[in-house]
């Protein structure tokens, strides 16, 4: 069973998927290297803030 | 930091032909939700909106990256642009968060890189994105005896059905990618490219199941019904499909020398 | 994964132990997986591979336990190996 998606259910992750690794590579006027992002650090850091958080309280 | 600081940057959405007017991308919400604005120059033309520096500077912008919340924002307003303009013309969207300090920058790329430009949009002219993602079905695999083998000590028993369900699952995965392998070949014929991504983290995507085929393709706009048939018409046992499009051609809209 | 974390105390527990369960129950795999590798190997005793295999049971029977007390269904704790899986699977068709 396959299921095409409407564009307002647009995955996050399928987008930044495109958004930060596909594109067109140009040298802007602000370098930062998104080669660096890692999108799991960033979910894992954001669940870690979060559980931080509530057990200082 | 001294005199003559922007305090806004342009940020860069996509290039597409030098035709594009401002009025064609009136009301088009962006990050920030400020204007949408063109630069042409050359043959070329640029989609831009105007950002605060203080936000998309060098070391707010690492920061930033890092903020899910943040990052999801300007993800969709940037998709939202290229998407809506991929809808009817040619469009090579831009990675994220590039940004220039002035206008005249942005010329100056668009004047120097025009021809690299051009032959990404011809690339891309008529064509859109279609992305195909297959998982792994789990829901058989229970293996012929879940019972404790008559004869083996409870200790060995608990081995050998772990063994049995291990095997069963290696063999099913197998299946899997081979049935996903042969998928590919038919898609990829009928499409004008293709290309592999590897499969998307469970952490980030939150399927439960795990992906063994994460691909775009390319076919022309409004010709995808014998490529939907084919996925449609699937009738492998192992695997589960997902079709999502069109896409604006993000994985195809490539500059010659870029990584 | 990408939701926020409740704040709501009851969920507070509940969402701390799917953290911590999460990566017991990694752990546990990863010691069957070895387990059987090491059995299979056939050089033990069979009172060892006896051994080995109910504390196996025990350890899985206690995780069920530990679930249940969080409230917590086996798909709450996606295990993904990720690059480790990598590294433990085997092209001809070992365990992944």
């Amino acid at each position: 069973m396959t299921l095409a998606t409407p564009r307002d259910e647009l995955a996050l992750v399928d987008l930044l998927d495109r958004l930060l690794t596909g594109g067109v590579v140009l040298t802007g006027d602000v370098t930062i290297s998104l080669a660096g992002v890692d999108l799991v650090n960033i979910s894992l850091r954001a669940l870690i803030s979060s559980v931080s958080i509530l057990v200082e309280q | 930091m001294g005199p003559g600081v922007t305090d806004t940057l342009l940020y860069v959405y996509a290039v597409t032909d030098a035709d594009l007017v401002d009025a064609e991308v009136d009301g088009l919400s962006a990050v920030d939700d400020a204007p949408v604005h063109v630069i042409a120059e050359a043959a070329v033309a640029a989609v831009v909106s105007a950002v605060d520096a203080q936000r998309f500077d060098a070391l707010a912008l690492k920061r930033s990256l890092e903020d899910l919340q943040w990052l999801e924002g300007v993800a969709r307003a940037h998709d939202a642009v290229v998407s809506r303009l991929a809808s009817h013309r040619p469009v090579a969207p831009v990675r994220l968060a590039t940004v220039f300090t002035s206008t005249e920058n942005v010329r100056t790329l668009l004047r120097t890189r025009a021809r690299d430009f051009t032959a990404a949009l011809d690339r891309v002219r008529g064509r859109c994105e279609w992305a195909v993602k297959g998982f792994v079905i789990t829901g058989h695999t229970a293996p012929a005896t879940s019972a404790p083998a008559p004869g083996l000590s409870p200790g060995r028993s608990y081995l050998e059905r772990r063994r049995a369900e291990r095997d069963h699952r290696a063999q099913n995965q197998h299946e899997a990618l081979t049935e996903a392998a042969a998928l590919h070949d038919q898609l990829a014929q009928l499409a004008i490219a293709s290309r592999q991504y590897p499969p998307q983290d469970r952490t980030l995507s939150g399927h439960r199941d795990e992906m063994v085929l994460n691909v775009a393709y390319l076919l022309p706009n409004g010709e995808e019904s014998e490529f939907r048939q084919v996925v449609d018409a699937y009738q492998g046992r192992h695997l589960r499909l997902q079709l999502a499009g069109p896409w604006a051609p993000y994985s195809f809209a490539i500059l010659e020398g870029d990584q | 994964m990408f939701g926020r974390i409740d704040s709501d105390p009851e969920s507070v527990g509940k969402d701390l132990g799917r953290v911590v369960l999460t990566l017991v129950e990694l752990l546990r795999q990863l010691m069957e997986r070895q387990a059987l590798r090491r059995v299979e190997v056939g050089d033990l005793p069979e009172e060892t591979v006896e051994n080995l295999g109910m504390g196996l049971m025990r350890l899985e029977e206690a995780m069920a336990d530990l679930r249940e007390y969080f409230g917590l269904r086996p798909e709450d704790l996606n295990i993904d190996l990720g690059p480790l899986g990598t590294l433990l699977s085997h092209p001809d068709g070992e365990m992944r």
